[in-house]
């Protein structure tokens, strides 16, 4: 038994955080952002893909006979954490899923290189997706990446089903309350289509993007702490750090255990997962629920440690706290996750 | 990364949890009285020592089983598992002032008294805390001058749980009352039958007496009982916390979850009150979602433990996150005992005490009383947020 990272763990976080570091720092891509609601195919966008694809990003968890790196999704996790470090715009999650779940060499070929991205997005109340044949038609009210997505995985009725961008794809782009996720909104018409995953590998697949999802999840959850810290270190108030408040101090302290919380729940879910354990979505809905709370109070934790500056769009505070509603919101949010628990424990 | 232990760790498993079925007591059999659970601890200790199954994170050279990390935390699950009492009379001995003799104590200390801890045939208790130097430890006032091959000690000691029972004390006190205050302290074994100590008990808002203030009158002590260093006491005491490797953590956090699940049953079972229609308590969606919610959190906390007994096996060293667990732990304890009270309503008003029988209302009133210390005994909630801000974030104190 050992819940530590690796050595080839640490050599992929280390590989991710470089290449985000210099390819998508968090004071960029505020801006960057926006571009994959709308951009197709050329400029930065595009390019970062592929040379994350190149550097074996989104084939990761795949096998080596099928042009992966032959790891597993505890992998994927740690590529996806350090994604939700630095909110980092764009499609990630969906591809490295699409990845796994195309049924089609040259698809899961084009995704591995960084030339596919696979947007990712689950049917909702108001949206219309139909599927006749081969082909799909649809209009969904609220989509991350579509401009830039090559492809879109789609949670619809009991499966998955892998959308072709083709022709007919309009993506109008709205305001979003999340800035480093912008949705747009997407209409499509006469797009290759197949059904991926149906009745119970369709919710297996569902634990797989939950239990990523989470990944990222304490990523961004750490980034708060960190951000708490260090401003209560240098930030002087009355001749003193304010870390050395005892209130700052435990709202800080507090924080810490919300983390360490979800991050521990997150890489029990994920391990249970990866072993195929009987009872990984049991672990699954347990870790969407821990990192839903942690997320949403340290969001708002951070923002209050950060007094005024921490209500400015400038300080980046509130992007955190954002994300962790758009990250709540999807895939089950703790009402949802809390349910299926009862509904469980009810039936013990 | 890996959830499974070897093969080997999963024969140790096999191992102690036939051993603990086969030859582990009721708990129905210890009894209320705390001179009743003494007797039931040190014979259950006892039996512990002779199977070789003593002191399972104690070097085997004193008498332990020597077992690894991982076979020490299978060893706690276990023995939550098995439901067999925990001798908790002896904690201090087995828990503290052993592994203090182990870290610092002299060969003639060691050998005296470590294989009759181990044992059970000793009860040791606990002199640190005073009335005033609590949180503050170091603040403490009892104390000891010398006169020939003696210390001589007045003060008093309070929170001395088992002190009128225990053979034995690991007191500190203050030799040298000129030196900066962590610097002038001794670690002493103070033999509770000498002249002088006068021990009385506490009531607890439980209505039990759970320990003991103790009063010193120029009690004499002989020299050679100082453990280390003379004025060398405090690093004496920390030495303790360098050994406990979070491992004993499994042992609580399976009781808990055992707690959570029985209060499921309880709720199954319970009509709700507030109910208009009489339903049972976990027929009521907020319960069941708070109950569910309690539920999840255990299983954090099992992930959390094992995460940083991993930690711990890979560093050698105590995991810093241990404060991290204790404080979640203690906070999630409180907030299933306080559920329990919302399940059973009005019921808890008829609460007779301590040796109250009413199946539902007698333990669970009781559990959320004592809960109140959770947050309080070793280490408040507030000194583990000062522990975890300053030594785990860096905070400046």
């Amino acid at each position: 038994m050992d819940l530590m990272q690796s050595e080839d763990q640490d050599a992929i976080q280390e590989t991710v955080r470089s290449f985000l570091s210099d390819r998508l720092p968090l004071d960029r891509t505020r801006v960057l952002a926006a571009q994959f609601t709308t951009t197709e195919g050329a400029g930065e966008p595009a390019a970062i893909w592929r040379d994350a694809g190149s550097l074996g990003f989104f084939g990761l968890g795949l096998p080596q006979e099928r042009g992966g790196a032959g790891f597993s999704v505890t992998e994927e996790m740690i590529l996806l954490q350090e994604i939700g470090r630095v909110l980092a715009p764009g499609p990630w999650l969906g591809s490295v899923v699409a990845a796994g779940i195309a049924a089609d060499e040259g698809e899961r070929a084009a995704i591995v290189a960084g030339e596919r991205p696979c947007a990712l997005v689950a049917v909702a109340s108001g949206d219309r997706f139909e599927v006749s044949g081969t082909e799909a038609s649809g209009s969904l009210a609220r989509v991350a990446d579509a401009g830039f997505a090559q492809a879109l995985l789609v949670r619809a009725g009991d499966g998955w089903y892998y959308v072709r961008r083709g022709d007919d794809w309009r993506v109008e782009a709205g305001r979003s309350l999340d800035p480093m996720r912008p949705l747009a909104s997407l209409s499509f018409a006469g797009a290759e289509c197949s059904e991926v995953a149906s009745g119970a590998a369709a919710e297996r697949l569902d634990d797989r993007v939950t239990a990523l999802s989470c990944a990222e999840a304490i990523g961004g959850i750490e980034s708060t702490v960190n951000m708490s810290v260090e401003y209560c270190k240098v930030r002087t108030q009355f001749g003193k750090p304010i870390g050395s408040f005892q209130a700052v101090k435990h709202r800080c302290a507090d924080m810490a255990v919300r983390a360490e919380v979800a991050r521990s729940a997150t890489i029990y879910a994920v391990v249970s997962l990866r072993d195929a354990a009987a009872d990984a979505a049991h672990h699954v809905a347990v870790a969407k629920l821990m990192c839903g709370d942690a997320y949403l109070k340290n969001g708002a934790d951070n923002i209050q440690n950060h007094g005024g500056m921490g209500f400015t769009w400038e300080c980046d505070a509130h992007l955190y706290m954002k994300r962790a509603h758009s990250f709540d919101l999807t895939f089950g949010a703790r009402p949802a996750q809390l349910d299926t628990l009862v509904r469980e424990m009810r039936a013990l | 990364m890996d959830l499974k232990f070897s093969a080997e760790e999963e024969r140790f498993r096999g191992e102690a949890r036939e051993w603990l079925e086969s030859n582990g007591p009721s708990a129905d059999q210890r009894g209320e009285e705390p001179r009743q659970r003494a007797e039931f601890d040190r014979q259950w200790q006892r039996t512990m020592f002779d199977a070789g199954w003593a002191g399972i994170n104690w070097p085997a050279e004193y008498g332990g089983r020597g077992a690894s990390l991982m076979e020490q935390l299978i060893w706690y699950e276990e023995f939550a598992r098995a439901e067999v009492p925990d001798p908790t009379t002896l904690f201090v001995g087995l828990k503290h002032g052993g592994p203090t003799l182990i870290a610092c104590g002299s060969d003639e200390q060691k050998a005296f008294h470590l294989p009759k801890i181990l044992s059970g045939e000793v009860v040791w208790c606990q002199g640190f805390s005073e009335p005033g130097a609590g949180s503050d430890l170091a603040g403490l006032q009892t104390r000891a001058t010398i006169d020939g091959d003696d210390l001589v000690v007045t003060g008093q000691k309070i929170w001395t749980s088992f002190g009128d029972i225990a053979e034995y004390q690991e007191l500190l006190v203050r030799t040298d009352p000129d030196a900066p205050r962590h610097k002038g302290i001794s670690w002493v074994i103070c033999p509770m039958d000498a002249a002088g100590i006068d021990i009385r008990p506490i009531r607890t808002i439980a209505g039990h007496e759970e320990f003991c203030e103790v009063f010193y009158d120029e009690v004499r002590i002989p020299r050679a009982n100082i453990v280390g260093p003379m004025n060398e006491g405090w690093k004496v005491a920390m030495s303790t916390l360098s050994f406990e490797r979070g491992t004993a953590f499994l042992a609580e956090q399976v009781r808990l979850a055992r707690l959570v699940d029985e209060l499921v049953e309880v709720a199954r079972r319970t009509p709700l009150e507030t109910s208009s229609q009489r339903a049972m308590a976990l027929e009521d969606d907020e319960i069941a979602r708070r109950l569910a919610q309690n539920r999840a959190e255990v299983e954090a906390l099992r992930a959390m433990t094992y995460r940083s007994v991993s930690r711990t096996a890979r560093t050698g060293m105590p995991s810093s996150e241990a404060s991290l667990i204790r404080l979640f732990f203690s906070e999630l304890q409180q907030r299933v005992c306080a559920l329990a009270m919302d399940i059973l309503g009005s019921r808890i008003l008829d609460w007779e005490g301590q040796s109250d029988a009413h199946p539902e209302r007698g333990t669970w009133v009781f559990h959320y009383l004592l809960s109140f210390s959770a947050t309080i005994a070793a280490g408040t909630k507030e000194i583990q947020r000062n522990i975890i801000g300053e030594r785990i974030l860096g905070l400046p104190r």
